[in-house]
C-alpha cells in the first residue's frame, strides 16, 4: 500500500468529506496557507466560501463553528494549538459541548474541532500541551486522539459524519511520521481500539504518539517480557471492554500519557481497571505520564518530565518483577 | 418605513403579549411554583419591532434575559413556560429552563445562560446563511455588560471581516446611571456614553436609539436588515431601555404607543381591552399546560447527551 503521512492523512480525509458533503466547511487561522500540510490545497479545491481563514479569535471563530453546526452545517474548525483553544473554553465547553443536552435534544452540534497537540518540540507550556483529559472530562463531546496516517484519515471521517461534536487530536510531531493509507475513503470506528502488538505479560496502553514510545518499550524488551500495546483511539468513547479484555490475559497494566496525569486519562484507565478488572490484577497499576508540570522550555527539562520509551520500561519493569 | 394599520395594531399587540406573558412568569414565582427568571420589561419595543422584520427562517441568538425575544420571535407560549417550569412538555425537556430555551422551528437559537455566549454562535447562523445563499438574517440580542465581553468584540470583528448578514442589537439597560444586576456599580462598566461608538472601531455602521419608540427601532432594524440581506455586512445598533414593569413610566414602550395609537386614531379603548383579554387568556392557557404537565422521567437526565442514535 502507498504511504503518506499523517498530515497528509488528515489533509485526504477532509478533501473526501469536503467533496461528499457540500455543507463540510473549515476554517481556522491561516487554513487557506499552503505552507501548512493538513490543510494545503483545499481552497484551491474547494473555494476560500469554505475554506477561509478566521482572525486570530478563538473564541469568535469557534463559536461561528458551533452556529453553523446547530443550523446543519458540517463545520471543521482548526485550533493551531490545542493550548490556543483555553482562550474559548466557554464556546467550547459551555456551548460546544452542552447545547445538545441543554436543548433537550432540539438540536445538534455535528462539528469537528481539530487541535494540534502535543510536547517535544522545545516550545514550552503554552504550545506543548495535551488537554484532551479536558475535553475527556467534560460531558458531551467526542474525542479522538489517532497514532497513526491510516487512523488519522478513518477516525476524522468518522468524526465529520458523527452528529456531534468531537475533539480530534494531531500530535504535531506525527504531521511527519509515513504510514500505509488506501487512497479511497474508509472510516474507522469510535469506540473500538487497536490492538498494536499482543504480548502475554503486561498491558501498555496509550494513544497518540505515546503509542510509538510504547511500541519502542516493548521492542527493548522484547525477549525478556511479552508486553501487549493496546491503542483506544478515542478516549470518548472509551473501549473499556479491550482493556478488560487485555487486562485478564496480562493481569498487569501500564497507562502511558503525554497529558498531566492528575484527574486526567491514565487515571480513568486506571480507574477502570480498579472498578472492572479487580480481580485480574497481579500487581498495582503503573502511570507513566506528565508528572503535573507546566511543560518547559529547555529541551532536557522537557524530556525530563515526558514520557519515554525509556521511562515505559521502568514502569514495565516495576509491575512484572 | 410607512407601517399601516394592522402593522401597528400587530407590533402593539406583540408587545402587550411579552408583557402579560412575562406579568405571568412573575406571578408563578411570586406563588412558589418557578424559581427567579430574569424578566425584560421595558424591552418589549426591541423584541417585536426586531422579530417584525424576521421570518421562522432568520435566527435570533438570546440572552439570559431572553423571554420578550423569544415570545416576539414565536415560541410557542406553552411549551416555553413548561420549560420555565422543568417539565417534560418544556421546549428543552426540562433539561435547560428559562435560560437556555432554544425552538429551532422558529429560528430562536438560543436563550444563553451565559452573558455573552449567543454572540459568537449567531456569526455561525449568520455564515451558513451566506454560505447557503438563502437571504437569511441572523439576529444577536446582548446587554450593555455583555458589549465589554471578549467573544462579543471578537465577533463583531469576525463578522465584518466576513461581511455576514448579521444584525447586532445591544439593550442598553443603563442608559441614565450605570447598574449591574440592577444595582449602581462603584466603577463604571462602560467607558463611553454609547456601545455603538465601537461600531466605528470594527468597520460597521452603528447607531444608537431610544428602545421604547417601537416605531424608530421598526425603521433603524429594516435597514439594518435590508443591509444584511443584500450581502452588505453587520450593523450594530444600540438601544436605551429602561427596566420597568408596569405602564406608569414615560419610558414604557407599551404606554408610550398606546398613547400615540390612541391618538391617532389606530387603537380606541375598547380594541385594546379586546387584544389584553385575548393575551391574558393565551398566557393562562399557557400557566395551566405548565403547571399540569408531567416532571420528566428520572431516567431522562441520563438521555440526550449525544445527538440521537449515535
Amino acid at each position: 500500500m502507498r504511504e503518506i503521512t499523517f498530515a497528509e492523512a488528515v489533509n485526504e480525509a477532509q478533501r473526501f468529506a469536503m467533496r461528499e458533503n457540500p455543507e463540510v466547511i473549515l476554517f481556522g487561522e491561516n487554513v487557506s496557507s499552503g505552507w501548512r500540510a493538513a490543510t494545503k490545497g483545499l481552497k484551491e479545491e474547494f473555494g476560500r466560501e469554505r475554506v477561509r481563514d478566521a482572525p486570530i479569535t478563538e473564541t469568535a471563530f469557534i463559536g461561528a463553528g458551533v452556529g453553523a453546526a446547530v443550523v446543519g452545517m458540517r463545520p471543521i474548525v482548526e485550533l493551531m494549538l490545542v493550548d490556543f483553544g483555553l482562550v474559548a473554553m466557554d464556546q467550547i465547553l459551555n456551548q460546544m459541548a452542552k447545547t445538545t443536552y441543554m436543548t433537550g435534544g432540539n438540536v445538534n452540534v455535528p462539528m469537528v474541532l481539530r487541535a494540534i497537540y502535543g510536547a517535544g518540540g522545545g516550545n514550552a507550556a503554552t504550545h506543548s500541551e495535551s488537554l484532551y483529559g479536558i475535553y475527556a472530562h467534560m460531558p458531551g463531546m467526542k474525542v479522538a486522539v489517532p497514532a497513526t496516517p491510516y487512523d488519522a484519515k478513518g477516525l476524522l471521517l468518522t468524526a465529520i459524519r458523527d452528529s456531534n461534536p468531537v475533539v480530534f487530536f494531531e500530535h504535531r510531531l506525527l504531521y511527519s511520521a509515513r504510514g500505509p493509507v488506501p487512497e479511497e475513503p474508509y472510516t474507522v470506528p469510535f469506540g473500538v481500539a487497536n490492538l498494536v502488538r499482543e504480548g502475554r505479560d503486561v498491558t501498555v496502553v496509550a494513544v497518540g504518539k505515546m503509542v510509538q514510545e510504547a511500541v519502542k518499550a516493548a521492542d527493548e524488551l522484547k525477549g525478556k517480557v511479552s508486553v501487549e500495546v493496546l491503542d483506544p483511539r478515542t478516549l470518548v468513547p472509551l473501549d473499556e471492554e479491550a482493556i478488560l479484555r487485555s487486562l485478564q490475559k496480562t493481569g498487569r497494566l501500564v497507562v502511558v500519557d503525554e497529558d498531566y496525569e492528575r484527574c486526567g486519562f491514565s487515571a480513568e484507565v486506571a480507574a477502570v481497571a480498579a472498578e472492572k478488572g479487580f480481580r485480574s490484577l497481579k500487581a498495582p497499576v503503573a502511570r507513566v505520564a506528565n508528572p503535573n508540570v507546566p511543560i518547559p522550555f529547555n529541551r532536557g527539562l522537557e524530556r525530563y518530565v515526558l514520557p519515554d520509551a525509556e521511562k515505559i520500561v521502568r514502569a514495565i519493569r516495576s509491575v512484572v518483577k | 418605513m410607512k407601517l399601516i394599520k394592522a402593522q401597528r395594531l400587530d407590533l402593539y399587540r406583540d408587545m402587550v403579549r411579552i408583557r402579560t406573558f412575562e406579568n405571568g412568569v412573575r406571578q408563578l414565582t411570586s406563588e412558589g411554583k418557578i424559581g427567579h427568571v430574569s424578566l425584560s420589561g421595558g424591552g418589549e419595543a426591541v423584541a417585536a419591532a426586531v422579530s417584525a422584520h424576521l421570518s421562522a427562517g432568520d435566527q435570533i441568538g438570546s440572552t439570559h434575559r431572553p423571554l420578550g425575544h423569544l415570545v416576539a420571535k414565536g415560541c410557542s407560549l406553552k411549551h416555553m413556560l413548561a420549560e420555565i417550569a422543568g417539565k417534560a412538555t418544556g421546549t428543552n425537556r426540562g433539561k435547560g429552563g428559562a435560560y437556555h430555551i432554544f425552538c429551532p422551528e422558529v429560528g430562536a437559537l438560543g436563550a444563553n445562560g451565559i452573558v455573552g455566549g449567543s454572540v459568537p454562535m449567531c456569526a455561525g447562523y449568520a455564515l451558513a446563511n451566506q454560505l447557503r445563499a438563502n437571504g437569511k438574517v441572523a439576529v444577536s440580542y446582548f446587554g450593555e455588560g455583555a458589549s465589554n465581553q471578549g467573544g462579543v468584540q471578537e465577533t463583531l470583528n469576525l463578522a465584518a471581516c466576513w461581511k455576514l448578514p448579521l444584525v447586532f442589537v445591544c439593550e442598553n439597560s443603563s442608559p441614565v446611571v450605570q447598574t449591574m444586576l440592577g444595582h449602581e456599580i462603584d466603577y463604571p462598566q462602560l467607558s463611553i456614553e454609547d456601545v455603538s461608538l465601537r461600531a466605528l472601531a470594527y468597520g460597521m455602521p452603528g447607531s444608537s436609539h431610544p428602545g421604547w419608540d417601537v416605531e424608530e427601532v421598526y425603521t433603524v432594524v429594516g435597514e439594518a436588515v435590508k443591509r444584511a440581506r443584500d450581502g452588505e455586512g453587520p450593523t450594530l445598533l444600540e438601544f436605551k431601555v429602561h427596566r420597568v414593569e408596569g405602564e406608569e413610566s414615560q419610558h414604557c414602550p407599551i404606554r408610550c404607543y398606546r398613547e400615540r395609537l390612541m391618538n391617532e386614531g389606530v387603537l380606541t379603548e375598547k380594541l385594546d381591552q379586546e387584544i389584553r383579554d385575548q393575551e391574558a387568556a393565551a398566557v393562562k392557557e399557557a400557566v395551566d399546560f405548565a403547571v399540569g404537565s408531567p416532571e420528566p422521567e428520572l431516567v431522562d437526565a441520563y438521555r440526550g447527551i449525544f445527538a440521537e442514535g449515535s
